[in-house]
Formats: structure tokens, sequence, C-alpha cells
């Protein structure tokens, strides 16, 4: 896993795009730094600065991992790593925490704006609630970094990954706009869970190699979701409602920067990071058996 | 070293190997034999982790694939078909991660490693390029290096020395044949003079169906159940025809060239029996003076043809009786 860790960091500046995208991202947030916090004297860099950068992320961090696990099966050199003796988490996780790192770079100069602005006079207090907003705007990335990796994993071309990934961190990024077009009506709700019930049996169904288990399940989930829908349908629209709150990837950041520090959004961030890493390992162990 | 029994793979619906059986000893050079889509690197990625079987056992240096794949994998040094290279490291710097990524954890010991592999395989001069600057051969080259980091007991090549020039492919069967000295190693190729060069045992498949297992001589051999002989003499071609065919067991004679009083024929007959006493004395009566008699032995080349174009179900009985 160390291996591939310290080559993946290598990797990204052997060429131009570890640069590149780390002055891309220091440019965006010293920006907001000077024309606001410095520009009006506010100290709450979470709000002023990162919260207007987070439209950055959604072009950094696709671009950041569209290689990672596209370029190696287009140039097969993952039939190096998948044959040494090293397991697919160690290969997701050497890869993840590269580009974890990658990320840190801009953010520890984030870390320095933030101490320029406790030099300047900023209060003990701001100072921690904005290194606490930092902490937090750095899990979100690292959950979007596992997004992006999941989507590098699944094409062997780096553009298409790189326009998934955009396309999914800009549904995340509109979703709270998008939910209130769903307006909440249980049919919608029953008809989104009935989709999503056949996708899960399919997809049980694939890797059992079971026609009769995909079907089973398929039934079981009509039957309970129609049991729902007639007698408790205001369960299906919440349950909808919620699923859709789970997909605003960056609003949990934005309520955590505007109200106080919450364990929930950094378990939440956390929470992605590990399901899109699990489901990374998966692929490429799928690919394995297939 | 290799222990397989019923392996079968599909890809969806499509076999790609269907119920191959073999074992494969220490310290042998195994050849992998077949025409392409055989089914050779398909055998090669579930041998080194890469794939899962369908169906079957695999067991390599007593490690059952796919349960125990890390301990197999640090067994097997392995060349794909395409060299596995990441195009912006120098040779150095890929064969440093090769080794630190099979497990040689200590930078010394890889360093003397990556040396070791390096002037085994002619490397030392172009350690510090770009793997980008790297000629095809050399690029083949840093592939076999990176195989033989971690010290691996068996190494598997995958077709080694495709695209490479004449110079070169000598060069690689010879260090094929040094390894084979300290190492288990197999070995796929389409190639049949490559095979027979290099191998002590050859499996040959056809349709992801073994066809024949055995040392090359033996397999040309025991495959021989007709004969030919080529023959030279000086006379009139109708008379040697005559002649030739009256021989008991001779079953076909065919002029291959006549010029100048000079007859140059094929003779064949269906048993294994060496008929070139008849055929010399039969020719002698008919006056003719014989230039030239030789009984040529089939080919590995031949067996391999036979083999492949009549189909898996026809060589053994064995094989029959699974049908």
């Amino acid at each position: 896993m160390i291996a591939i860790f310290k080559r993946e960091v290598r990797s990204c500046f052997h060429g131009m795009i570890g640069f590149v995208l780390t002055a891309f991202m220091l440019a965006a947030a010293a920006i907001y730094f000077v024309a606001l916090n410095l520009g009006y004297g506010l100290t709450d860099f979470g709000y002023y600065t990162l919260c207007r950068t987070i439209f950055v992320l959604l072009l950094y961090i696709p671009v950041l991992t569209m290689r990672s696990f596209a370029e190696e099966r287009r140039t097969r050199t993952d039939q190096l790593l998948l044959t040494s003796p090293v397991s697919v988490w160690g290969i997701v996780l050497g890869k993840f925490f590269a580009l974890c790192v990658i990320f840190a770079l801009p953010c520890i100069a984030d870390a320095v704006m933030i101490l320029v602005l406790a030099a300047l006079g900023a209060t003990g207090t701001a100072t921690l609630a904005n290194f606490a907003a930092l902490l937090c705007y750095y899990l979100m990335g690292c959950a979007a970094i596992a997004i992006g990796v999941f989507l590098s994993s699944l094409t062997e071309n780096q553009i298409i990954a790189a326009v998934a990934g955009i396309a999914a961190l800009l549904v995340a990024y509109m979703m709270p706009s998008l939910r209130n077009l769903f307006t909440t009506g249980s049919a919608v709700a029953l008809a989104l869970f009935t989709v999503i019930a056949a996708v899960l049996s399919v997809a049980a169904g694939l890797r059992t190699r079971s026609f009769t288990l995909g079907c089973l399940l398929f039934a079981g989930c009509c039957v309970a979701l129609t049991a729902l829908f007639l007698l408790q349908s205001s369960w299906l629209t919440e349950a909808f409602s919620a699923v859709l709150s789970g997909l605003c990837l960056f609003s949990p950041f934005e309520e955590f920067v505007n109200s106080s520090f919450s364990i929930p959004t950094l378990v939440y961030y956390l929470t992605v990071t590990v399901l899109f890493l699990f489901f990374t390992a998966q692929g490429l162990e799928k690919r394995r058996w297939n | 070293m290799i222990e397989v029994s019923h392996l079968s793979k599909k890809y969806g619906t499509r076999p790609a190997i269907e119920d191959l059986s073999f074992t494969v000893g220490d310290g042998q050079i195994f050849g992998l034999l077949g025409p392409n889509g055989a089914g050779k690197s398909t055998i090669m990625n579930i041998l080194t982790g890469y794939l899962a079987p369908t169906s079957g056992e695999v067991k390599v240096a007593g490690f059952s694939l796919p349960e125990e794949a890390q301990q197999a994998k640090a067994c097997v040094g392995y060349l794909p078909e395409q060299p596995p290279l990441y195009p912006e490291m120098t040779v150095q710097e890929y064969l440093d991660f090769a080794a630190e990524l099979k497990g040689v954890k200590k930078k010394a010991e890889r360093k003397e490693q990556v040396l070791k592999a390096a002037r085994r395989t002619g490397l030392e001069d172009v350690l510090p390029r770009l793997i980008r600057s790297l000629s095809k051969g050399y690029r083949q080259r840093v592939g076999i290096a990176q195989a033989l980091l971690g010290s691996p007991k068996l190494i598997i090549l995958d077709e080694p020395t495709v695209g490479l020039d004449p110079a070169q492919v000598i060069g690689i069967r010879k260090l094929i044949q040094e390894l084979g000295r300290t190492h288990t190693v197999i070995l796929s190729s389409h190639i049949l003079s490559e095979v027979q060069a290099v191998c002590s045992q050859v499996l040959i498949l056809s349709k992801g169906r073994l066809v024949a297992v055995g040392a090359p001589d033996a397999l040309g051999d025991s495959f021989d159940t007709s004969s030919c002989l080529r023959v030279t003499v000086l006379g009139d071609g109708k008379a040697v025809l005559r002649a030739v065919g009256a021989v008991p067991g001779i079953c076909k004679a065919e002029i291959v060239s006549e010029s100048d009083g000079q007859v140059t024929f094929t003779a064949e007959s269906r048993d294994s029996t060496d008929h070139r006493a008849a055929v010399s004395r039969a020719l002698t009566k008919a006056g003719c003076t014989v230039l030239e008699l030789t009984a040529e032995s089939r080919s590995l080349e031949d067996v391999f043809l036979a083999l492949t174009e009549r189909g898996p179900a026809q060589t053994t009985e064995g094989e029959e009786e699974d049908e």
C-alpha cells in the first residue's frame, strides 16, 4: 500500500497536473481571502472563503481523480498491481490516501490564511471555528475524492471519468434546489423506491448469479413498498426526502459553517468516503470474477 | 509448483477455458502453446490471481487460488502480454516501485535486487532513462526485470518475445533458459520454434481445451503414427514411382521435382515401420541410383497443426469419454 501511495503522489508531480491543480485551488481561495477576509476585515474564513470555493472543487476533484484507476486500466498497469501481493483494499487505500495528501496541500495553505487572520486579531474562538470549518471542508473533499475514485474505477477512459465526476458533483451541488422540484407526493416516492429496488435486485441477482434470488428480492421489496404506500404513505415521503438530502454532498458543510461544530456532519462525510471506497474495492474484485 | 484441476473460466456465457487439468513440477520451463484465442493468457491471468476461475481448483506453490491469493502472489513474478510500465517513471524508479510492491521493504535490499535484475536483463545502462524513451525491446526487458524482483519461485511470461528483433529474441531466450536453472518458468507462445528451443514440457491448447501435454520431442514422437521418406535418385520418374509403389506398406508416392534425370520424391506409409531398406532395394532393382534417402520425422509444428485443426474431442480416448 505504501509503495502505491508513494508512486501516486509522485506521479501527480511528475507532470504539470499536481502543480496546476494546487495553483488553481490556491488562486481561488486567495482571491476570496484577500477580497473578503482581508479587504473587509471579516474573520469567518469558512463562510467567506471556503464556502465560496466549493464550486472550484466541482472541477478540481474530478480532474484530480480521473486518472487514478482509468489510466491504470488503459495502460494495463492494473495487472501489475492486482498480481502483486497487495490486497484490493491496499490498492484502493494507497491511491485514495495519495489523492487526499495532494488535496491537503491547498488546505495547508488555507490553514496559513487562518493563522494570518489570527495574527491580525481574530479571536481564539473564531480561529477555532475556522479550523473546524477547514477540517469539515477537508473531509468533504475526501468524500468527493472517494466518489471520483469510484467513477474512475468504472471506465478505461479518463475523460469519461472526469465528465462523470463533474456531473455527479454538479448534481450533488444542485441537489438542494433540485429537491424542491420533487414536490412531496408519495406516488413519486413509491415509483423511485421501486426503481431503486429493481436496480438492487438486478445487482444482487448478478452478484450471486441467481435469477431466482433477484426475483424474490424484487418481489419482497415491492410487497413491502406497496404495504407502506397503503398503510403509512407519509413514511415513504419522508424517506424520499431523506434520500434526496443524503445526495446533497455540499449542503452539510454550508450548514456546518453557518451554525456550529457538528459531529453528524463529519460522520456523514466519513460514511460517504468509506461507502465509495467499498464500492471501488468491490468493483475491482467483481471485474476479477467476470 | 502448480496444480490445476478441472479449471474452467467463462467470460459472460462464452467459455474461455474448459475443464483443464495439468501440473507443473519444480524447476521446469513449461510452455503453453496454442493459436490466438486458445486461452493461454486467461490461464496465466488465473495463475497470477488477476482473474478468478469460474470453477475448478488452482494451487500455486501450495496455496489455493483465489482463497490464499496474497501468499500465492508473493511466489509469482509475472510479465503480462503488454508489459505493465509507467512511461513517466525512470527504469530505476519503476523497478524500485515494483520491488517495494512485491514486499521488499528494506531500501538497501531493494537497491541490490533492482541492480541484480537489471544486470540479468542487460538494463544497467538505461536505469536512469525514462521508460517513455525506451525501445520496445528494452521495455520488454524492463517487464521481465520487474517479474524477477521479490525473489519469486515461479516466473510467468506471456509471449515474452513478441515484437522483438531476432537478436533480442535470442537474448530473451537465453535469459529464459538461464532463469530455468533457478526458477520454475511458465511461458506462453504461439511460436513453435521458441517453445521447442526453450521448454522442457509443453501444453498444447485449442479453443480453451487441453489437446496434448508432454516434452516437445516426445510429443512429436507419440503422434508420429505415419512416416515419410524423402528420396533423390537418378532415373526415370514413372519407373521410380512404379518401383516404390510396389513396396509393401508404402501407400503414397509423389514426385517433388524432376530435372536432368534426377528425381526427388516423397513416399508415405500409414504405420511407423522403417521402410528405408525396402525402398532402397526396390530402387536398386529397378536400376536407379539412390543419391539421398532420409526419413522425415514429424516436427512439433506438424503435431500442433494436426491437433489444433482436429479439435480437442478427438485427441485421446480419455477426453472422448469425458465428452
